[in-house]
């Protein structure tokens, strides 16, 4: 008898757990889920901040209201897209940071292929050191040397010239290997073993059977260097002084619109410019991610 | 992980003895090659096609001797004038003269030290190319030797070039790659270095007027702390901060990422996608807008200030005394404490999604039978949380934390984006260094060169800043190249 209501109780104890552990379930999915909220709230705010005042009446930085006050317009976008002026000359500098972009991509996805393909498929003497310098000196940050880089680039003559400006984003890609050549590594040899009994030589398998095989790696690549021009501020800065506007990339051109005299008359004309530009990079970036993990992490996440 | 330490330790530890090993072995093929090469080898020690030409390789003996008399002429008509003029600088100043035939004064170019120094850099480093050219040539010619000795067969100059799609693809494939290196990041470091022991600034600019060679004394002014060194003050203030930056916004990031990813990865959690892509949009939109656009939200005149002011939020900073009384404002970006504040809480602004995606596809690969098989023994969410998944994830993360460890001490927009032009600094010893307190050793480095001019001082900071870097790069790049990772998939 005494076993029996014992074991009754312990079963009564065990659903009262069950059910507690259930309702603690809830609280903590709707904690969570609002948790979740309230970050998506603070990280979209100012993306919102951005995206309502490119579309304001006032120019100036509205420090009273959040969303504009004085009514919404379309103007700001006329402004940046067909009314260039001596401040605002957002299609050229477009049109620049786009060939920029474009070229220096072509070549820093070249440079890093071939360098990822020697490193990762092909066996030769001084390999092992070359990698161990290029890791080393990838370290070094290019804003340290960037006087250096741009007293070199002024002697050659190529500082205010959009050539100068592709060659200092691509000419040291090379060094950048390392993400594409561990995706190359996992590539099985024996595929390029067979193609080479077959008597293919190294230039066909490189280009017929590698880069075919590493199209993953090749979208990562040409789209993160397609970027980073975008992105750039500080070589920019540096290398386009000229102080003619249309010379520009985005990124001076918008920086140069909050200067210390025209912020208020160009904030919202900055939004619209900076919201115009985001559209583009969002939608390339979104395609990328998948990739970018990958990259960040060295393909080490496949072991 | 403890044994995997270990692997790490030594074999960073033989890494260093073989490069020695290497080294040594280099010079004594290069004394065999010479010692006991026939007379061509020797010859070519001279002419560097004696060698091709006795193995009856004709293009390539001329090409090779064409290489060589480029060398020399590039010794004679570039190096040598410049090199002569390395150890000074140059001695003549731009002066004008009065030229009696135009009855006007005309100007005498005198020497620019920054172009010798330029110069003598770059044939420094030809020379430099040019001696590993010359030792593999010997080294080449006895092998050939040998190989004729051994009655091997010779490559015609025709094979030899369609070698360069087969063997010896890897040189095709280098050379473009390495030219853009060098150019990009060996010759502006070696310049770099060089102008660190001159006293090039402002009142030594080319070329009105020359700058030379002063040794050490700037990586003494550097390291001074004597109360008249601004510069030694200065320096450690800003590094004290450029780590503690570094620190901060390592960690906050990826910890938030971490937890980012956990939040949204719960299987309770509803439109994770929604969410994500939301996060992800706040990466897409580049830098320089969200950042510039923050400060201006967060300025003193700025819309949080009017709203904390409209809700009495700065009155009760004000009152327990976080924003001094005479203010109206609270000092978001412009007070250095609360600068400092603001900057690392606008950096996990920045940094979190970048994190949280690598955490989330980190955190998805996580083997599912340990999880399991923690979950039947009883161990808690907590527990499966520290024993499990953060080892995972350091071992994964772990040599990237370092990169971005070290990508923070150079992080340059976020600092130069949120605090250029609207920061002023009050501390006149900082004033007189020109740096602020909320500078990195990058953004400092950055406006000694962009608006002061300050090329000597800039250098030193920028050797420094390397040999920081490189510390820290040397262990995360011990656990990247650690024997056998490399090949496991292959």
């Amino acid at each position: 008898m005494e076993n029996a209501v014992h074991k009754n109780d312990t079963f009564y104890e065990k659903e009262l757990k069950l059910k507690s552990k259930k309702k603690s379930e809830t609280t903590s999915t709707i904690v969570i889920n609002a948790l979740i909220a309230i970050f998506a709230l603070i990280w979209i705010i100012p993306i919102v901040w951005l995206f309502v005042t490119a579309f304001s009446k006032y120019r100036g930085i509205d420090t009273a209201h959040f969303f504009p006050a004085q009514g919404w317009t379309l103007d700001n976008f006329k402004t940046v897209l067909f009314e260039p002026d001596s401040v605002v000359q957002y299609v050229a500098w477009f049109k620049n940071t786009f060939i920029i972009a474009l070229f220096s991509c072509l070549i820093s996805t070249a440079f890093v292929l071939m360098v990822s393909y020697t490193f990762s498929c092909m066996r030769f003497k001084g390999r092992q050191s070359m990698m161990k310098f290029s890791i080393i000196l990838n370290m070094f940050p290019g804003v340290l040397s960037m006087i250096a880089i741009y007293f070199v680039m002024k002697q050659i003559g190529l500082t205010n010239s959009h050539l100068g400006m592709v060659i200092v984003y691509s000419a040291g890609s090379g060094l950048g290997y390392l993400i594409c050549k561990g995706f190359m590594d996992t590539i099985p040899t024996s595929i390029r073993e067979a193609a080479r009994l077959d008597g293919a030589s190294e230039f066909e398998i490189f280009f017929k059977i590698i880069l075919p095989l590493s199209k993953p790696i090749i979208v990562y690549t040409v789209i993160s260097s397609f970027l980073a021009p975008w992105a750039d501020f500080v070589f920019a800065k540096l290398m386009l002084n000229s102080g003619i506007s249309s010379d520009w990339t985005v990124a001076i051109g918008l920086y140069n619109m909050l200067g210390k005299d025209l912020k208020s008359h160009y904030f919202s004309v900055f939004c619209a410019g900076g919201l115009l530009i985001s559209i583009p990079i969002s939608i390339l970036f979104i395609l990328m991610q998948k990739y970018y993990v990958e990259g960040v992490t060295g393909g080490a996440s496949k072991g | 992980m403890a044994s995997n330490k270990e692997v790490h330790a030594s074999s960073a530890g033989e890494a260093f003895v073989n490069f020695f090993k290497g080294i040594k072995a280099y010079f004594t093929d290069f004394g065999t090659a010479i010692s006991k090469g026939d007379t061509a080898v020797k010859l070519s020690t001279v002419l560097m096609g004696a060698g091709y030409f006795a193995r009856n390789k004709i293009v390539v003996g001329l090409l090779t001797m064409i290489y060589e008399v480029l060398f020399v002429l590039m010794c004679i008509f570039y190096a040598a004038p410049n090199l002569a003029k390395f150890g000074t600088l140059g001695t003549t100043v731009r002066s004008t003269a009065f030229d009696p035939v135009t009855m006007q004064n005309t100007v005498i170019q005198g020497d620019n030290s920054f172009l010798i120094l330029l110069n003598s850099v770059i044939a420094l480093f030809m020379i430099f190319v040019f001696v590993l050219t010359w030792i593999h040539n010997i080294k080449r010619q006895y092998e050939l030797q040998l190989d004729k000795e051994k009655g091997n067969h010779i490559n015609t100059f025709v094979e030899d070039v369609k070698s360069l799609v087969n063997g010896r693809f890897n040189i095709t494939l280098m050379t473009l790659p390495t030219l853009g290196v060098v150019l990009m990041n060996v010759i502006p470091i070696l310049i770099l270095i060089a102008i660190a022991f001159t006293n090039y600034d402002q009142q030594h600019m080319p070329p009105s007027s020359l700058f030379t060679w002063v040794g050490l004394t700037n990586f003494r002014n550097l390291v001074n702390l004597s109360n008249n060194s601004a510069f030694g003050y200065a320096f450690f203030r800003v590094l004290g901060w450029t780590l503690v930056w570094a620190f901060f916004s390592t960690f906050t990031c990826f910890l938030g990422g971490i937890v980012m990813a956990k939040l949204i990865t719960y299987r309770k959690v509803k439109f994770p996608k929604f969410w994500r892509t939301l996060f992800v949009v706040t990466i897409a939109v580049p830098q320089f807008v969200t950042l510039l656009l923050v400060r201006y939200f967060f300025g003193d005149t700025g819309i949080v200030n009017s709203i904390c002011a409209s809700t009495g939020i700065t009155s009760f900073l004000q009152s327990i005394g976080l924003v001094a009384n005479h203010l109206t404002y609270i000092p978001f970006l412009t007070h250095p404490g609360w600068a400092k504040f603001m900057i690392v809480m606008i950096n996990i602004w920045v940094g979190v999604p970048y994190q949280m995606l690598v955490a989330t596809g980190v955190l998805l690969n996580i083997p599912e039978s340990q999880i399991e098989s923690a979950k039947l023994d009883g161990a808690n969410a907590w527990q499966i949380f520290w024993h499990i998944t953060m080892p995972y994830v350091m071992f994964v993360e772990g040599p990237t934390l370092i990169t971005d460890f070290v990508r923070n001490i150079n992080n340059f927009n976020v600092i130069y984006l949120l605090t250029q032009d609207t920061f002023v600094t009050t501390n006149q010893t900082l004033a007189n260094a020109n740096a602020k307190e909320v500078d990195l050793l990058v953004t400092w480095l950055f406006r000694l060169t962009n608006e002061y001019y300050n090329y000597k001082m800039a250098s030193v900071i920028g050797i420094i800043v390397f040999v920081i870097c490189a510390v820290f790069s040397l262990i995360a790049f011990s656990k990247f190249l650690s024997g056998g990772r490399e090949e496991s998939y292959q």
